[in-house]
């Protein structure tokens, strides 16, 4: 049962995510974003001292939070974990069920549908946080969510970091 | 011995100074006795600031600091991702949380805990379906009903559930689906709700033994893709109050048998609106016998519902006016995260920033009448005594 709840939901948040568009909003959006990686980044904290923004500046270090493919992100970067943008770190675990986002790739120009899967079996990371929430929505529609622990169904549901995988071009 | 002048001299001298200091040392300290603080008597002006412990996230907790003096008065435990409910009585603290029996690894436990507000004395716990919500904390995750017989916790498998516990005896009673709408809003002597994707509440209602009895939809009051509620939502006179991403207030009226709507109201006028946005973790406080709305509030786009707040907003709850926006200092203390009024008649505001600081605001003028420099490391929900 709980595995058919988990492909169900991985199934309609993939296919809600490559229907939606964020592209019209992106450009103002990206002017919340920049300058905000000055401040202490508690998971509430980008954009505090937004307001003093400069031009949106796409950073291609995934290990920055302003990496384009952390628009939906919310926890610490595996990429300063032991792992990459798109893998676990050694030792953890993978979480089968997922948050799902789509971002604009500044360098080509498209719109990326990607998976935010948490990486299990390890206490808090705690190197890099970063939340981002472009398209986030609350609890009550999971698949869009960024604050639960998507650790939650996997053996060991401690949560460790969260990486982005690309599923590909949304709305192709 | 004949000593020569100056060695008489030197002696002299040290014997003067050995007396000397007999002389000026005070009395020695009183012996200690080891012993336990205990709380004093309760004051509203008392807060629960709760500690994600983001950096090591199984090991969170509650302080409990008093507004008056200034000093964190003690703590609870509460494990990974709790979630809290003060019983109607304000005697008793419960935490729902996990345990692993290795710590970060081994036998997975669900349980909620008990703990005495007046002693900080822990009292029991309830063994729970292993499958309690984890994430941040909100009002209405863990929920007493009115007569304290029950408590309702919010599951998340990711199948959406509230789990009925019988306090007295316990023990869980029973699973009730929730059709994937999530927490736990209690009203009536039975009555359970939680809020849809589809923009409506559900609500349960139970016997006494924990059994669904009925189960109804409400009308739809916000729209999710245009401008969803916030889960957060809080506690008001009559029922419960929703703030939107745009700073919409929705006021549901859960004290008679029909799930009824007031007017939606805005707390964000003309060309502000979408411009000034309510964010941080915990973006709104009510104080309920005043009727006064206090908002964390920022400047910023779509996608910015998280962003901390450089102004807290206070709002008449009748008039729907605001009252003033009150500054953060936003580099020296950070942004706004959570803010929370006292409820009593000569009450304080309590704001949480991003530099951990805990700040108790005049709440008439916003001034800035203490700043607890860091208490915790991710303080970011307020909970009233």
């Amino acid at each position: 049962m709980q595995s058919r709840i988990d492909r169900w939901i991985e199934r309609g948040s993939r296919g809600l995510a490559s229907r939606t568009s964020r592209r019209g909003f992106l450009g103002l959006f990206g002017a919340t974003l920049t300058g905000a990686s000055l401040i202490p980044l508690l998971p509430v904290s980008r954009g505090a001292v937004a307001e003093a923004s400069e031009a949106p500046k796409p950073s291609d270090d995934p290990t920055s939070c302003d990496y384009w493919k952390y628009c939906a992100i919310d926890g610490f970067l595996c990429s300063c974990c032991g792992g990459t943008s798109s893998s676990c770190p050694p030792g953890t675990q993978p979480s089968p069920i997922t948050w799902i986002g789509t971002c604009h790739n500044p360098v080509d120009g498209r719109d990326y549908v990607v998976s935010y899967n948490d990486c299990c079996g390890k206490t808090t990371c705690g190197n890099c946080n970063c939340n981002r929430n472009e398209g986030e929505k609350p609890m009550y529609r999971l698949s869009l969510n960024n604050d639960v622990n998507w650790c939650m169904a996997n053996n060991n549901p401690n949560y460790h970091c969260s990486i982005s995988v690309l599923l590909g071009v949304a709305g192709e | 011995m004949r000593l020569t002048s100056s060695a008489r001299a030197v002696a002299l001298l040290l014997l003067m100074s050995l007396g000397l200091a007999t002389h000026a040392l005070p009395p020695p300290l009183p012996v200690e006795t080891l012993s336990v603080e205990r709380l004093p008597e309760a004051s509203p002006h008392w807060i629960w600031v709760f500690d994600e412990a983001l950096y090591n996230g199984t090991d969170s907790r509650l302080f409990l600091y008093d507004g008056d003096h200034h000093r964190n008065l003690g703590q609870i435990d509460s494990g990974y991702y709790g979630l809290f409910a003060l019983s109607p009585d304000h005697h008793t603290m419960a935490v729902s949380t996990n345990y692993w029996s290795r710590g970060w690894h081994g036998e997975r436990v669900d349980v909620v805990e008990f703990t005495d507000t007046r002693t900080l004395d822990f009292t029991g716990e309830v063994l729970l379906p292993p499958k309690r919500a984890q994430g941040p904390p909100v009002t209405f995750g863990l929920s007493y009903s009115a007569d304290q017989r029950f408590l309702y916790s919010t599951n998340l498998s990711p199948a959406a559930s509230i789990s009925v516990i019988d306090v007295a005896a316990r023990k869980v009673l029973a699973d009730i689906d929730t059709d994937g709408c999530v927490m736990a809003i209690p009203s009536l002597s039975r009555r359970v709700s939680a809020i849809c994707e589809t923009g409506k509440l559900l609500s349960v209602t139970l016997d006494d033994q924990g059994r669904e009895v009925s189960r109804g939809f409400s009308e739809k009051f916000f729209d999710i893709d245009s401008d969803p509620v916030f889960v957060q939502s809080m506690k008001t006179a009559d029922g419960a109050l929703f703030l939107s991403f745009l700073g919409d207030v929705h006021e549901v009226d859960l004290s008679g048998s029909a799930v009824a709507f007031k007017p939606v109201w805005s707390a964000v006028a003309g060309s502000e609106r979408g411009q000034w946005r309510p964010g941080g973790a915990q973006q709104a406080g009510l104080q309920i016998a005043q009727g006064r709305l206090y908002l964390v509030m920022h400047k910023g786009g779509p996608g910015s519902h998280k962003v901390a707040g450089t102004e807290v907003w206070a709002l008449d709850m009748k008039t729907h006016r605001r009252l003033a926006r009150f500054k953060i200092d936003v580099r020296k203390y950070g942004g706004a995260v959570a803010v929370q009024p006292t409820q009593d008649a000569h009450p304080l505001l309590f704001v949480t920033t991003e530099n951990s600081s805990l700040l108790t605001l005049d709440p008439e003028t916003g001034r800035v009448l203490y700043a607890e420099a860091k208490l915790g490391q991710s303080p970011w929900y307020l909970i009233n005594p």
